[in-house]
């Protein structure tokens, strides 16, 4: 008997000397009063869920039950559960007479052919605990169990060496203050599977990659998390200058990971990230000359201003809101609705209204669109359940779908959260006004509840486990709502925003994904999560602060060149990861190149992509469906494509649209062409533009060689020189155009 | 460096750029095609590493829902208001016997597996089920299911640089749903499959431009395109470099379009397959466009994964009987010479080929000699894949009202594609955009009649 299966039980004295009486017991009845009680809440259960009897695509309801046996999923209803093993089909699953022979046991362990497969072996823990259990009568002790109230992992945070693996201890804490080892019971899941590996009995084994990486451990509905940095251990003498408070806890976890910074990027490399992370734009040619000639101490922090405060940058940041609000047109007298929500997101932007102040507008929007833009997002998300997913995703980070039908295994959330949120919005009235598709929002005078659709209970506004005092029948609970989020103590608010923010600067999220925070996913720099937050709370939610002070930290600005030690780092932020332009900025950015302009429909001249209002400009241009511009459909960023493909690449090299920019008689490369400038200069012009950079002088040669070198057509007559001069431009704004260091910013 | 020389040196042109270029001798080294293969080989779970080596499937979606009592089970024991018009006839197979409209495909029933039992339509007049195995609504918010193409493409990539892993032939209906090409869903648009007419037609063989000159602007792009590969080690910036070779594949190696130009065919070979015309019936939804069908060959040949595309227009409210003649003698004539070109060209056992539409139609002959819809039971045709041909499965009432013996749902069929496609249907997940693994079906179990 081995130390951890007596620990597992309470009464390990008693059980030490029973549990070998038990071994060579062979009839039913006469070790029944001896053996220590079975408990199902506590024993039988946990062993179920550990065996994946109640997983989605095994018995569990959920998943419809294979062949009829349904458990509730991962074992959070123990009264069904209980209704289900001991009642149902006439009790044919268990045989209290023979328990060993009960199906359960014959089916779980193979002995009868079994869809699953064999789950436990016949003389495990497991098959000894559901023996027990039945032979002791089956009884059911769901309302005098003690209940878990603790889950705790040892050690919860630690240090592990690379290839070095790491033993975990899981300790469950009762109701009644006992607790016991379940280490053997619980069940493991690494964060990262190329980081770190989890055993079945909670050994950690981490691979080659340094970095942060957790294991999250869950037993009876609980979840518990082990946090480990696996250091790298290279020497990091010198950080870049420490600019805020960023730099000092990206660089201080970079020290504790011995991964090393690479350098600050370049004025160039700056320049053109900053513009086009901050105004979603290419910086124009003499903008940058401007800036590589400056010598002022704090160039880098005029120009950051100077973009914050334009009106790019509120339609840059009102493009990615708009499309998170689902502003979308389904029909084309969506468009005043459309044009309205737009103009008040990227207005509220560009006056830089605080972040609480904006929500609230939208969350407690009443009237009609037209005298309250807001309200627009009542339009496209109509039913109370899909408004509350669409705020708790969308304002907390905190994805509640889950927990409409059944408690999630890695979530704190149960179905009385999930009702209680919904409830905050039960009492949006609406009406239909005589603008087509408009309907007038309003406060429908009553009490707010939501119906709990499995227990039918009907329950009152809650917000994530914060009680609301009762709300008076006048008064609109969306109100509350706003005001609990916006109060300085509000775990979710802050943080979801900062984290998202973040990550649009820094392509990974301090918790990834972006809007799935919970216990069990942490993240990567807790203390900068919560500096951060701190700052955006004490800013009195300043959005235009937080960007600032992300944008001047030098863990921004480091170069995306890596150096040895910090290739394999993709999330400590160690040096700049690099991503594709988004389809809007992309076909900006190629008419600023090319010297074109993209024309769309019902929209003034000269309008840019990034500028535009809703998703119905998409089906007009196939390059922003091919570069995934998102149909304003989710709540969710990832609708947004943002891999590359292959048919980007054709369309990049070949297609009619971008050929005809190449090709357009006021093109830049046929004005290129013509000038009476050194063709030094109009290279030098088109490398400004599209990297904001000059040539080296390798690439000078080579594009210069390239247009003045004499050529011949398929006959070997030589080319009129006019005509060879405009085709050797458009090859090369082509050429520059289909480089990686143009696509992506750097 | 030096075959690129080489090649183009016959087309007299752009010489001297390219000579200078190597002159300035920059680090030409553009990534091997190898390239790409490896990504995707990155990226996917890859069950039975070499069985998928030349596994195809091709989707021919009958749009509007052929009527299953006059395609491959004639109830002849109904009354004349049900039965039709139709006789069944006697096949390869002693004791299969379809409709009449079909003698071709009689003919080599050994080859055929006919299911005359299909449940789970959900009624809609859509091929996206027919594409998914799902409903359109499925998981809609996170993107909704990926059509049978995509996740090939996901899981197993490109066989070729120069051939995409998934084709839609259809060309856009006015009834747009029965042109669906097979929805990318949440695997996103990078796998979306490609529809050769239209937009992506155009980009697919070069615009405008020479291929000499392409092959000036590929080398002056790969002499200025210096960023470090190396700065991105999560791939982004590869997997552009990675589909930017491959964009040149495609425009260079000109296979796509070869794949795609049936008069490269033998005129006795497009002479069985026939042309479909003249189109009839066709008024909002597809023509009868055999030609396709000899296409879809050449594209799996040429290592396209999967090919769809939407045959007729089934919607036999009035007339069906004359429909289903013009309709059916037409499909009876593509899908049996595809049948027989497969196996001829030993791809038959590697290539699985699906006939079928959203749903059956009504018992009870309308007052126009027509059918209206009826989801509650379907049919399908199949071939190939490795299936056990030479079989007749389910059955339904004397009436054709519901499936008596052997329902077979939607998914089972798509199932038994993935199975013979070389995918571990029970184990393998894919992880949508918010990470949880969702299996490709819900009924997981290929048909047990035919694996």
């Amino acid at each position: 008997m081995s130390k951890k299966r007596c620990v597992a039980f309470r009464f390990s004295l008693i059980f030490a000397t029973l549990a070998s009486a038990v071994a060579t017991v062979t009839s039913a009845s006469s070790a029944t009063a001896e053996q220590p009680p079975v408990s199902f809440v506590n024993d039988v259960m946990p062993m179920l869920t550990r065996h994946g009897c109640n997983a989605g695509v095994c018995h569990a309801k959920a998943g419809n039950g294979q062949n009829g046996f349904q458990l509730s999923l991962l074992g959070f209803e123990p009264a069904e559960d209980y209704e289900h093993l001991v009642k149902e089909a006439r009790g044919r699953r268990l045989f209290p007479a023979v328990p060993e022979n009960s199906l359960l046991l014959l089916k779980a362990t193979g002995a009868v052919p079994h869809g699953g497969g064999r789950r436990i072996a016949e003389d495990s823990e497991a098959a000894k605990i559901l023996v027990q259990w039945i032979r002791q009568g089956a009884l059911w002790d769901g309302s005098t169990a003690p209940a878990m109230v603790r889950l705790a992992v040892t050690p919860a945070k630690g240090t592990v060496q690379r290839h070095q693996t790491q033993q975990l201890q899981v300790s469950a804490e009762y109701s009644d203050g006992s607790t016991r080892d379940v280490t053997h019971r619980a069940l493991y899941e690494s964060n990262d599977r190329a980081m770190a590996e989890v055993s079945e009995t909670g050994l950690v084994k981490v691979s080659d990659l340094p970095g942060k990486v957790s294991v999250m451990v869950r037993y009876q509905g609980l979840v518990s998390v082990f946090n480990a940095a696996v250091p790298l251990g290279a020497p990091v003498d010198s950080f870049p200058p420490t600019r805020n408070f960023i730099d000092e806890l990206v660089f201080s976890n970079l020290k504790e990971l011995g991964v090393p910074a690479s350098p600050l990027a370049d004025d160039s490399v700056f320049l053109r990230r900053v513009t086009l992370d901050v105004a979603g734009r290419l910086p124009t040619a003499a903008e940058t000359a401007e800036f590589l000639a400056s010598t002022a101490a704090d160039k880098r922090d005029v120009v950051i201003d100077r973009l914050l405060a334009s009106p790019e940058h509120a339609d840059f940041f009102a493009g990615k809101w708009t499309s998170l609000l689902k502003n979308r047109r389904d029909d084309a007298s969506d468009i005043t609705s459309n044009f309205a929500f737009h103009a008040w997101v990227r207005d509220s932007l560009l006056a830089n209204k605080p972040w609480d102040q904006f929500v609230r507008e939208i969350l407690a929007a009443t009237g009609t669109v037209i005298g309250n833009p807001p309200v627009a997002w009542y339009k496209r998300v109509k039913e109370p359940k899909q408004q509350q997913e669409d705020v708790a995703q969308l304002f907390l980070g905190v994805r509640m779908q889950c927990a409409q039908c059944h408690h999630h295994p890695f979530e704190r959330w149960s179905q009385n959260d999930y009702y209680g949120l919904t409830a905050f919005f039960s009492q949006v009235g609406r009406k239909p006004t005589a603008t087509r598709g408009e309907d007038m929002i309003f406060h429908k005078r009553g009490v707010a509840t939501a119906v709990n659709i499995r227990s039918g209970a009907a329950i009152a506004p809650a917000a994530l486990g914060t009680v609301i005092p009762p709300i008076a029948p006048d008064q609109d609970p969306r109100l509350l709502l706003a005001d609990w989020m916006a109060a300085p103590d509000n775990p979710f608010f802050a943080r979801a925003l900062v984290n998202r923010y973040w990550k649009h600067f820094f392509r990974r999220g301090l918790i990834e994904p972006e809007d799935d925070i919970r216990e069990s996913n942490p993240p990567t720099n807790p203390e900068l999560l919560a500096a951060l937050e701190k700052h955006f709370i004490e800013s009195r939610f300043d959005l235009r602060s937080l960007v600032r002070l992300i944008v001047t930290s030098s863990s921004w600005q480091l170069s995306s060149a890596p150096l040895t030690d910090n290739l394999a780092d993709q999330q400590n932020y160690s040096r700049y990861y690099p991503r594709r332009l988004q389809a809007e900025v992309l076909l900006d950015a190629i008419d600023d190149l090319a010297g074109t302009r993209t024309d769309f429909p019902n929209l003034p001249p000269g309008t840019r992509a990034i500028a535009l209002p809703d998703n119905s400009y998409n089906t007009a241009s196939p390059f922003l469906r091919v570069f995934g511009r998102p149909e304003n459909e989710s709540v969710c960023e990832c609708e947004r494509g943002q891999s590359s493909s292959l048919s980007q690449s054709l369309h990049l090299m070949n297609a009619g649209d971008i050929r005809g920019k190449l090709a357009s008689g006021s093109a830049r490369a046929e004005q290129l062409a013509k000038s009476e400038l050194p063709v030094e200069q109009r290279i030098e012009e088109l490398y400004l533009v599209a990297f904001s950079r000059k040539p080296s002088p390798a690439e000078l040669q080579t594009a210069v060689e390239y247009v003045i070198s004499p050529q011949t057509d398929a006959a070997g007559n030589p080319i009129e020189p006019a005509r060879a001069a405009r085709e050797a431009f458009q090859d090369l704004v082509w050429a520059l155009m289909n480089t990686r260091e143009f696509m992506f910013n750097h | 460096m030096l075959t690129i020389l080489g090649q183009s040196a016959r087309y007299c042109d752009g010489v001297a750029r390219r000579s200078f270029l190597k002159i300035g001798g920059f680090a030409m080294g553009s990534a091997a095609p190898a390239t790409l293969a490896s990504l995707m080989k990155a990226e996917a779970a890859t069950p039975n590493g070499n069985a998928r080596q030349g596994k195809a499937i091709i989707n021919i979606f009958l749009g509007g829902g052929p009527p299953h009592q006059d395609m491959w089970e004639i109830k002849t024991e109904a009354p004349r208001e049900i039965r039709g018009e139709f006789s069944p006839i006697d096949t390869a197979v002693p004791g299969i016997r379809i409709g009449e409209c079909f003698p071709q495909l009689a003919a080599i029933m050994d080859r055929l597996v006919v299911v005359r039992s299909v449940v789970g339509c959900e009624g809609a007049h859509d091929g996206f089920q027919c594409l998914t195995g799902w409903n359109r609504r499925n998981v809609e918010s996170i993107g909704g299911r990926p059509a049978i193409g995509s996740v090939l493409g996901k899981l197993y990539g490109q066989r070729d640089p120069g051939i995409p892993a998934s084709v839609a032939l259809a060309e856009k209906t006015s009834h747009v749903p029965w042109s669906e090409p097979g929805p990318a869903g949440f695997l996103g648009a990078a796998f979306q499959p490609f529809r050769p007419n239209g937009k992506g037609m155009e980009d697919l063989t070069l615009n405008g431009i020479s291929l000499d000159r392409l092959e000036d602007r590929k080398t002056l792009l790969a002499s200025l395109d210096q960023l470090k590969r190396a700065a991105d080690s999560r791939g982004s910036i590869n997997g552009v470099d990675a589909f930017t070779q491959a964009a040149f594949g495609v425009l260079t190696s000109s296979k796509l379009a070869e794949a795609l130009d049936i008069s490269k065919e033998p005129a006795e070979i497009r002479e069985r397959y026939g042309d479909g015309k003249p189109y009839k019936y066709q008024y909002d939804g597809a023509p009868t466009c055999n030609e396709q069908i000899l296409m879809a060959r050449r594209l799996v040949e040429a290592g396209v994964r999967s090919v769809t595309l939407s045959y007729g227009r089934w919607d036999s409210h009035g007339q069906n009987f004359d429909l289903v003649r013009d309709h059916g003698r037409k499909l009876d004539q593509a899908v049996s010479a595809l049948v027989l070109d497969l196996e001829q060209r030993g791809m038959l056992q590697d290539v699985t080929v699906l006939v079928w539409g959203e749903f059956g139609r009504t018992p009870r002959v309308n007052d126009g000699a027509g059918r209206d819809h009826w989801p509650q039971v379907s049919c399908a045709l199949m071939a190939g894949g490795g299936i056990r041909p030479g079989q007749a499965i389910g059955a339904t009432n004397r009436l054709g009202e519901y499936a008596v013996s052997r329902p077979v749902h939607m998914q089972e069929i798509i199932g038994t594609a993935y199975h013979n496609l070389g995918i571990d249907v029970m184990n393998t997940t894919i992880s949508d955009p918010t990470g949880r693994p969702q299996f490709l079906l819900d009924i997981r179990e290929p048909m047990k009649e035919l694996v």
